[in-house]
């Protein structure tokens, strides 16, 4: 009696010491961009990985065998340049000695780092550059938890093609993503189908010459291949114009941020491809909005939810490989992995990329969004 | 095709009405001190800064914020011309490389005020859009071009009919002249800098509403300003207002004709086959001991 009272107290003092003593930490890397031109976004992407580590973190953290780890993010600020991505994921992998890194928003960025996530042996996961080239290159620790430029010009080129949205124009960077996506467009679209097309360069803001071409092209709409800034500065310039051409937009430019810039008298009408509708009427969509915005107070964001997948799937690829530090068992776990996101079902294919459902919303006149694409997910007003 | 050609004229004349602000204050820093002064750029970028901060957090009105912009960066060219290029007087490469060293100065106190980001400067009454026949403008495009004018217009008065304007072309002629015939020629370093500055700030404060307010705003008129002046014939006023406007337009309308990413290599190109024809440029004037 005495000696099971005494067994009791010390499981008891045991259970109660566990989460305090016992409890191990794993860092994990994450490069990403907390200063220079990428910074805005990038503050989405860490507020997702915030909020999945912080999620993880208050159920008791990961469990790996008998051991609970909690995490701990490594962060390292890449600024949108290759030779500090490339210096960072080298530090991640001898210095910290991080399992697995997560990150990163510039698909040039992007491409320094993965090659020295190879050589270590480190999986790098990807949770926003959108350069198709990235998972072309053979290179079996690197992953892409969002939708590439290729997928998402699929599913716009679809929609517009259903919509019969011809002679379509362009306005587009004068870089490897504009140029890029201008000619992925015309591949699926067809020569014949495009009127005027434009480039303009990193810091331009006058795109009046563009406006000018386009109607005089007669173009029945205009696809804008830019991020948020020109964006909101070309179809401010193409509204004030009184060009009522059809708008088509990329990511950046679905976004309550993105209304703030503008009104909404502007942009009623214009679509854009989107890969999360933060208020889509979906459980688990609804569910991280909500969560997201209790604890950032702002619209949930697209990268924030592409990168909240991610850090989920490493936390899962952990306790299916049973390690916190072999790279190589966590890159064969989530090379086989199937994940029930935030952005929906995840599954890398041979070459690591993920295949989301890709969306294509619409602005309302009251400054809503609605979904207009795919099919099967249509919703209205308020739900984009 | 015709509304194309106005609409492309017209907007040409705005980017042209920016280029000449930054050019004239150019010429005029040029002409007193010849000094070409590399940092032009950057102070057309801290007047659309100082607008921005004068507009949206102390006055609410767009045209007080212009005067206290141009006033301050008056201001600011003094200090500039006392404590940076007097001292280096005499010594050209000095002062040039002093030019340059300003832009990374300045630029980087701009970011370390204002952050990377572009501002948003909002001027609602003149967001206000003007009909011209099929084709709208913002009235603040059609304002940048009319104030550019203006300015122009009171610069050669000044120049022409004051006594301070009489001894700052004086001064440009012949600097040594103007000493002898008892004309002040440090103050007017010190009146060509202010005077300098301020049309640059003006330039900043007048594009702000129309696009952004951003670190780099002031990279491109800086070197077509520069693209301006040598056309029009350095140290020549009237050639800083011609050739800045012409490159303007020029690049403008070749948008219609060219694909849009070269509308730069117009400009210059325009620029090269002008200096080849007439080498100092559409005014430029043969300067006694020179070639």
């Amino acid at each position: 009696m005495h000696r099971a009272f005494i067994v009791i107290l010390f499981a008891a003092l045991g259970a109660l010491a566990t989460p305090a003593v016992a409890q191990d930490k794993v860092a994990i890397g994450i490069v990403t961009s907390l200063t220079g031109p990428m910074a805005p976004p990038g503050k989405f992407q860490m507020n997702g990985f915030n909020l999945a580590a912080d999620e993880i973190n208050a159920a008791g953290g990961v469990a790996v065998g008998a051991h609970r780890y909690r995490i701990e993010l490594k962060v390292y600020d890449t600024r949108a340049n290759p030779a500090e991505g490339a210096s960072a994921m080298q530090r991640l992998a001898t210095v910290d000695k991080v399992p697995v890194v997560l990150g990163e928003l510039h698909s040039g960025v992007a491409a320094a780092e993965a090659p020295v996530a190879q050589d270590y042996g480190v999986p790098l996961i990807l949770t926003v550059p959108t350069g198709p080239n990235l998972t072309e290159q053979g290179n079996p620790f690197l992953f892409r938890v969002n939708a590439s430029n290729d997928q998402l010009n699929l599913a716009l080129a679809e929609f517009i093609k259903q919509r019969g949205w011809f002679p379509l124009s362009f306005i587009a960077w004068n870089n490897d993503a504009g140029r890029g996506g201008v000619n992925g467009m015309k591949k699926l679209l067809g020569e014949d189908k495009t009127g005027y097309v434009g480039y303009f360069n990193v810091g331009d803001v006058d795109f009046s010459s563009h406006i000018a071409n386009i109607r005089a092209a007669g173009a029945r709409a205009v696809m804008l291949f830019m991020d948020e800034e020109p964006g909101s500065l070309a179809i401010k310039q193409i509204r004030d114009a009184g060009l009522k051409t059809q708008l088509i937009g990329t990511l950046a430019m679905g976004s309550d941020r993105f209304l703030k810039r503008l009104d909404a008298g502007r942009l009623e009408g214009m679509v854009q491809y989107n890969a999360f509708p933060p208020n889509a009427n979906t459980p688990r969509i609804r569910s991280f909005s909500e969560r997201y915005r209790k604890k950032f107070g702002e619209e949930a964001h697209g990268f924030a939810a592409q990168s909240y997948d991610g850090l989920m799937m490493v936390a899962a690829a952990m306790q299916k490989s049973g390690t916190v530090t072999d790279g190589k068992a966590l890159r064969d776990a989530l090379a086989g992995m199937e994940h029930d996101g935030v952005i929906g079902r995840i599954r890398f294919d041979a070459k690591g990329q993920a295949h989301p459902p890709v969306y294509v919303t619409q602005w309302c006149a009251n400054g809503t969004r609605r979904i207009l694409y795919p099919d099967n997910l249509k919703a209205d007003c308020g739900a984009g | 095709m015709t509304a194309a050609l106005l609409e492309q004229v017209v907007n040409g004349l705005m980017t042209g009405s920016v280029y000449v602000l930054v050019a004239l204050g150019m010429v005029l820093i040029y002409g007193v001190m010849q000094v070409l002064n590399f940092a032009h750029g950057v102070l057309f970028m801290l007047g659309g800064y100082l607008c921005h901060f004068f507009f949206t957090r102390l006055t609410g009105s767009y045209s007080l914020a212009l005067l206290l912009t141009m006033a301050l960066l008056a201001a600011i060219g003094v200090a500039l011309e006392r404590g940076v290029f007097r001292p280096l007087q005499g010594n050209l490469r000095n002062q040039v490389i002093a030019s340059l060293g300003l832009i990374l100065v300045v630029e980087n106190l701009v970011i370390a005020l204002w952050g990377p980001n572009a501002l948003q400067l909002r001027v609602p009454a003149t967001e206000r859009l003007v009909a011209l026949g099929e084709l709208r403008f913002p009235l603040q495009h059609l304002m940048i071009i009319a104030v550019t004018a203006l300015v122009v217009a009171a610069l050669f008065a000044f120049l022409k009919y004051s006594k301070l304007g009489t001894a700052l072309r004086a001064t440009s002629q012949d600097r040594h002249a103007a000493m002898v015939v008892g004309i002040p020629v440090e103050r007017l370093d010190m009146a060509s800098f202010a005077l300098g500055t301020a049309l640059a700030a003006l330039g900043g404060a007048l594009v702000g509403p129309l696009f952004l307010v951003f670190p780099q705003m002031g990279d491109a008129p800086l070197v077509k300003g520069l693209a301006g002046i040598l056309l029009g014939g350095m140290g020549s006023v009237m050639g800083a207002v011609l050739g800045g406007l012409i490159i303007g337009v020029a690049e403008s309308v070749s948008t219609l004709y060219l694909p849009t990413d070269y509308r730069d290599s117009v400009a210059f190109a325009i620029m090269v086959l002008i200096l080849l024809a007439r080498p100092r440029g559409l005014f430029g004037v043969r300067v006694r001991g020179e070639g």
